[in-house]
């Protein structure tokens, strides 16, 4: 097994042989919409390691649950997809809808965003919780729900039996993230990919459900997480990318990224922090459905260059073998 | 389920509801223009003597004040006495029944099927929405829905009774019935025609609510979860959006059911169909008003009826209206 946890430095991952789970090249989504394209996610190249916890923050639009959609193959109809997502032998981009639908909530599940209407109304927690299990043929139906209560009772229910006989509005937020966690971990996928679970949780549930995540995901369970809340990222995530209208700004190790990020918006992210004395970044992100033509953040930026207006920066390497998209590192 | 409490507490709203209702058709009926003197009983002779008029108001209470008849029918209705028709001299609520029976026998078969088939349809159109299928059938629909029914039934009376001879013209069994009494398959042969069209109505009518409920439901977030589970579409639609797809419909359905109990005044019409919305007809061009009172009522109870039974049907559906009234 390859172990990557612990903020592994830069140089040293690229030079030991890591094995990637999922290998995003060349991402592009865009959506037709009334008022013409939009660009939700643009040339988005992203290796998610075997084991890693790796982290995607940004700002809410900037084509973060875009991406984890993708890889799941599950964007809406109206949207033109170009470039590739490798897993194991497959492209999931142009893989069949069986090989999709097999690979689906069995190796690679998701905890979707909005919790409160992610789940079935009308059917039961048990039932929910043992479905994957049953669609992928992993054991009987009394098994899966036996086992359904049993990962019920690990993610924190005090009365898993009962839980399981009852609906979802019965719930709290916390509790419905919770669910959503133990449908998504039911079949021991390889990877989890977890769309805000902390969104919209009071501090202590928040704590809580950060807890249960980091305990659920170990050993070589990989997890890809999609977040605006830089806390639980820096709490969860070994690596982290930061992505701004559509494109991955910054990547590399999530000490190094939290503690001295490269690029300006990264910089002004965390200054906007309320620990860091909340200075937010000044403007507004550009619409996907008209982006300028020179570096994205350019409008916003306090260190601009003169090229930022006109020429577009690509994501370099840095020495440390970090990665930035921005003319101060060329 | 329903609570008991709930339950009495629904009772007692049905049954003020049908005090209002009974209260709202006695004026109305009441206020309308032209009684069942001048617009039956002369058209028969166009000498009536006074003393006639005179009694016949008098037994049926025609000279007292309209309240103190509105008092007086108030209570015969609450001892079960929903009177005598002018026309037939009969009591209306056996009237009632005798047509009733003639036309549930076709509206049973055309509300069951055409809510089937609405629903199976656009449970499938509204999955499939965007698509050619889906517009295809869509238009289809709108064809349909979009043309009065009376032209639907006289067009199919034309063609498929007069020019091909496949059904009777209309009437609900043949003449031989005087010397064989009813035969079953006679009496289907009459029916066919007219059910088949009402159940193309019903089915249209159900197709738009059912399709526009789908696409409701597809982009709900939980189909997204359920796809993310690693489900095919065909597991999608029936484990997951149909049952949510089909709340909306319960009640409708309920509504649909009651209203149509009370006949289809232009199908019976065109089909000479011995049924409640013939009797209706009849009776509104006599201003049999014991009669009509007597169908109006009947109505209003079904449909309050309904409401009740829509109410119950959803709460064991939808878990959350279960939660509502259980505290
Ligand atoms: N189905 C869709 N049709 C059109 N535009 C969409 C659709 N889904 C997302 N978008 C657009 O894509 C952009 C990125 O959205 P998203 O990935 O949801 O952002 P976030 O980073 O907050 O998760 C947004 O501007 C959004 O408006
Ligand atoms: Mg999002």
């Amino acid at each position: 097994m390859s172990e990557t946890k612990g903020g592994v430095a830069g140089v040293q991952e690229q030079t030991r042989s890591v094995r990637e789970l999922i290998c995003i090249s060349g991402l592009k989504v865009i959506f037709s919409s009334r008022s013409g394209p939009v660009r939700a996610v643009d040339s988005v190249d992203l290796a998610i390691r075997e084991g890693e916890r790796i982290g995607l923050i940004g700002e809410s639009g900037s084509g973060k649950t875009v991406t984890g959609m993708a890889i799941l193959g599950l964007l809406p109809v109206n949207a033109v997809i170009i470039g590739k997502i490798r897993y194991g032998d497959y492209d999931l981009l142009t893989a069949p809808d069986r090989t999709l639908q097999q690979i689906r909530g069995n190796e690679i599940a998701m905890i979707s965003q909005n919790s409160g209407s992610s789940l079935n109304p009308v059917m039961k927690i048990g039932d929910q919780v043992a479905e994957p299990l049953v669609i992928h043929r992993i054991c009987s139906v009394p098994d899966a729900h036996r086992e359904a209560i049993r990962i019920l009772a690990e993610l924190g229910f005090d009365d898993p039996e009962q839980a399981a006989t009852r609906y979802p509005h019965e719930f709290s937020g916390g509790m419905r993230e919770r669910i959503l966690i133990a449908i998504a971990l039911v079949c021991r996928p390889h990877l989890i990919v977890a769309d805000e679970p902390t969104a919209g949780l009071d501090a202590q549930v928040r704590a809580r459900i950060l807890k249960l995540i980091t305990s659920q995901i170990s050993g070589n369970r990989t997890l890809f997480l999609i977040t605006h809340d830089l806390g639980a990222a820096s709490y969860l995530c070994d690596r982290i990318a930061v992505m701004y209208a559509g494109e991955i700004v910054e990547c590399g190790p999530a000490k190094d990224v939290l503690s001295l990020p490269l690029h300006p918006y990264t910089q002004g992210l965390i200054a906007s922090l309320p620990s860091a004395g909340l200075h937010p970044i000044p403007g507004m992100s550009p619409s996907p459905a008209s982006l300028p033509r020179g570096c994205r953040f350019c409008e916003r930026c306090p260190a601009v260059l003169d090229r930022c207006d006109c020429d577009h920066p690509e994501l370099v390497f840095t020495e440390s073998g970090r990665q930035v998209r921005c003319f101060h590192y060329d | 389920m329903i609570s008991g409490k709930y339950l009495l507490q629904r009772l007692c709203y049905s049954g003020a509801s049908f005090i209002v209702c009974l209260t709202i058709t006695f004026f109305l009926l009441h206020l309308m223009p032209g009684d069942y003197i001048s617009n039956y009983l002369l058209s028969l002779s166009n000498t009536l003597p006074k003393e006639i008029v005179d009694q016949f108001r008098e037994q049926f209470g025609l000279n007292l004040p309209l309240t103190q008849q509105y008092v007086l029918y108030l209570g015969n209705i609450l001892h079960g006495q929903w009177g005598y028709s002018y026309a037939y001299g009969q009591p209306v609520l056996s009237m009632i029944f005798g047509k009733l029976c003639w036309s549930l026998v076709l509206l049973v078969p055309a509300t069951i099927l055409g809510i089937l088939i609405g629903t199976v349809i656009g449970a499938w159109s509204g999955w499939k929405s965007g698509g050619k299928k889906d517009f295809a059938v869509f238009n289809v629909m709108i064809v349909i829905r979009a043309i009065p029914e009376f032209w639907w039934a006289i067009m199919a009376v034309m063609i498929f009774a007069f020019y091909l001879q496949w059904f009777p013209l209309g009437g609900y069994a043949s003449i031989s019935v005087l010397s064989t009494g009813l035969d079953f398959f006679d009496v289907l042969h009459h029916a066919l025609l007219p059910i088949i069209l009402m159940t193309f109505f019903i089915a249209t009518g159900n197709y738009y609510v059912m399709r526009n409920s789908m696409i409701a439901v597809i982009g709900e977030d939980y189909i997204t979860t359920a796809r993310a589970k690693g489900l095919d579409e065909r597991t999608i639609l029936w484990r997951h959006a149909l049952k949510n797809a089909l709340l909306p419909m319960v009640t409708i359905t309920t509504f649909q059911c009651a209203g149509i109990i009370m006949g289809n005044i232009f199908i019976e019409t065109v089909f000479s169909w011995p049924g409640i919305g013939y009797l209706t007809t009849q009776a509104l061009t006599n201003r049999d008003l014991p009669l009509l009172e007597g169908i109006f009522l009947l109505d209003s109870l079904i449909t309050i009826g309904a409401m009740l039974v829509a109410d119950i049907l959803s709460s064991a559906i939808d878990p959350r209206i279960r939660m509502g009234t259980d505290e």
